[in-house]
């Protein structure tokens, strides 16, 4: 079954001050050249999708220079979805009905992959952009997984600013976040070890299918960001109290929660050595790829729903021999929503399949 | 010509209506102007009312609820259990528990809750009273009643920390589905506490 995302209404969103959008399915095509707007068209799609954004960190940061306001609304399947952020908060509805939890908006909603140019942080990068993606994953994936996500960052800023604040810290205070750290951090890091076991088959898959050779074995692997005691070790991760405990010292001394889920990293391999550090540049690109294809082979899996891709910028830069991958692996029921600066890559016979749509100084044409 | 505006003192009104907790400009407006244009006395009465429920209504040093020159309805009322104490984070938690029925023994309001990026620590709360009502009183449970948030948890966490020596049987609210509800309506978070603190019905494996 697959859901499609058929209009899109922006009002006072990044460059645009109004849009109107029907899309169809299979594939839409957003041209132009820099600074038109293109990504925020897909950004839109995001937010209204997942109420969140790739690029922002708030929502706030997505409204229109000189506005205070914005809403992004539009029709997913069977519902209107309609999200609105004012000076006083968001208010989400579907069908005209306000939802006063996301989750019950989320719901209705449809899932989201992201694949933009920056993806080769994932193997390049640090950590924060490889919990990132694990995140943004898991928080499509289960229900209870953002709940937990956002108390764990609440009790955390607390705890650091505790551990800040005072010359002598006021301990009897941080330990009162340290158990909401090891609560919420023990959801968080079960959910992502079973995220990465079952992403693990499809990222193999997928590199294979972009390399095109069988003997490029990919492994995932999460890692606890804690060197501590292997005793403090458990099977299904580590106590966070004790090692926290354990390391009180080091806490003094550098005045921040130095471990939990904030902490740990998802480490990639091929053929046994660290991609960042061993693989050649054309192998850490496909390896970037197959991660964003393994995710949407496995939201399809999982959910028996084909995410939305929005796919930024990148298709200009593959070369053609990936290009040709990434478009016979892509889950075929997906609708993907392209933006591109040229179309010199496009393939006619493919191209015909695909809407185009010319995006210019914030305005959307059919040419 | 200069621009007209309202009268200052009706500038001045709709700026002490505006700090009320939900008023905005906009609805502060339409209260003044309400007030202004009614007869026969309501704004008078008003008035009034405010500064007697202000000068005759105070916070009861003891439990933190409303407290009147007949006392406190709580703290000298009869009948209480004087065994069981119920920790709240605001005086108008009390009412629904009392309401509730399902507790009679007495409350301790903090009046908020830790929350250090607010600029809320424990000196801000009435933690040093409850200190000294446990040390003096007849007490032999604290029941935690704060909310489930973050700053809530974190607030309860730190009084099992510091009661921890006191001798005292410490319980917090069991926390479940809703009454009334499916399943469905029940986050996941919510589901897995209320598994980990089911209840035993009927006798069988015992």
């Amino acid at each position: 079954m697959s859901a499609l995302l058929t209009s899109l209404k922006l009002n006072q969103f990044r460059c645009f001050t109004a849009l109107r959008l029907e899309l169809g399915e299979g594939i839409s095509l957003f041209v132009g050249d820099n600074a038109q707007g293109k990504t925020s068209i897909l950004e839109a799609v995001c937010v209204l999708l997942r109420l969140q954004s790739p690029r922002a960190s708030a929502l706030g940061e997505t409204v229109q220079f000189g506005q205070r306001e914005f809403a992004v609304a539009g029709d997913y399947g069977d519902s209107e979805l309609r999200l609105q952020f004012t000076s006083s908060g968001r208010r989400l509805s579907v069908d005209g009905e306000t939802q006063k939890r996301s989750g019950d908006y989320l719901r209705a909603s449809g899932l989201v992959v992201w694949m933009g140019n920056d993806d080769l942080a994932l193997i390049r990068g640090g950590g924060e952009g490889r919990r990132r993606y694990l995140d943004f994953m898991a928080g499509q994936l289960f229900p209870g997984y953002r709940t937990a996500l956002k108390a764990y960052e609440r009790a955390l800023r607390s705890r650091n600013f505790l551990l800040k604040r005072d010359k002598t810290p006021a301990w009897p205070q941080i330990d009162a976040y340290t158990k909401l750290l090891y609560e919420h951090g023990a959801v968080l890091t079960a959910r992502r070890r079973e995220l990465i076991e079952r992403l693990q088959p499809y990222a193999v898959e997928a590199q294979c299918q972009i390399s095109g050779r069988e003997d490029e074995a990919v492994a995932l692997e999460y890692r606890c960001g804690s060197d501590s005691s292997e005793a403090l070790h458990t099977e299904t991760g580590y106590d966070l109290a004790a090692v926290l405990w354990e390391r009180r010292e080091e806490e003094l001394r550098r005045r921040q929660t130095v471990a939990g889920p904030h902490r740990d990293d998802l480490l990639l391999s091929l053929n046994g050595m660290p991609t960042a550090k061993f693989a050649s540049e054309g192998q850490q690109r496909t390896q970037a790829l197959a991660l964003k294809l393994a995710q949407s082979r496995l939201f399809l899996a999982m959910k028996e729903r084909a995410p939305v891709l929005l796919i930024d910028d990148i298709f200009g830069e593959l070369d053609p021999q990936r290009r040709n991958a990434l478009m016979q692996a892509w889950p075929e029921e997906s609708q993907k929503l392209i933006t591109t600066t040229h179309l010199d890559w496009l393939d006619p016979e493919w191209g015909r399949a695909a809407t185009v749509y010319e995006v210019r100084m914030g305005k959307v044409a059919k040419p | 010509m200069s621009q007209v505006d309202y009268p200052r003192q009706v500038k001045e009104l709709i700026l002490h209506l505006k700090k009320l907790p939900g008023i905005g400009p906009r609805g502060a407006e339409r209260i003044a102007i309400w007030l202004l244009q009614q007869d026969g006395g309501v704004a008078q009465s008003f008035a009034a009312t405010v500064e007697k429920a202000r000068g005759e209504v105070w916070e009861c040093g003891v439990c933190g609820f409303f407290s009147t020159e007949q006392g406190c309805p709580i703290c000298d009322g009869s009948g209480r259990d004087e065994t069981v104490l119920c920790v709240v984070e605001q005086p108008t938690d009390i009412l629904p528990l009392e309401r509730s029925g399902a507790f009679r023994g007495h409350y301790h309001a903090l009046r908020g809750k830790i929350s250090p990026l607010d600029n809320v620590g424990p000196d801000d709360l009435r933690i040093g009273e409850l200190m000294d009502r446990l040390k003096k009183g007849a007490f032999e449970e604290v029941i935690l009643a704060l909310g489930a948030d973050v700053e809530g948890e974190a607030t309860s966490n730190y009084l099992v920390e510091v009661l921890e020596n006191e001798g005292l049987k410490i319980t917090r609210l069991a926390m479940g589905i809703p009454v009334g509800g499916g399943l469905e309506s029940a986050d996941e978070l919510t589901l897995f506490r209320a598994v980990q603190g089911r209840t035993a019905l009927g006798r069988g494996g015992s």
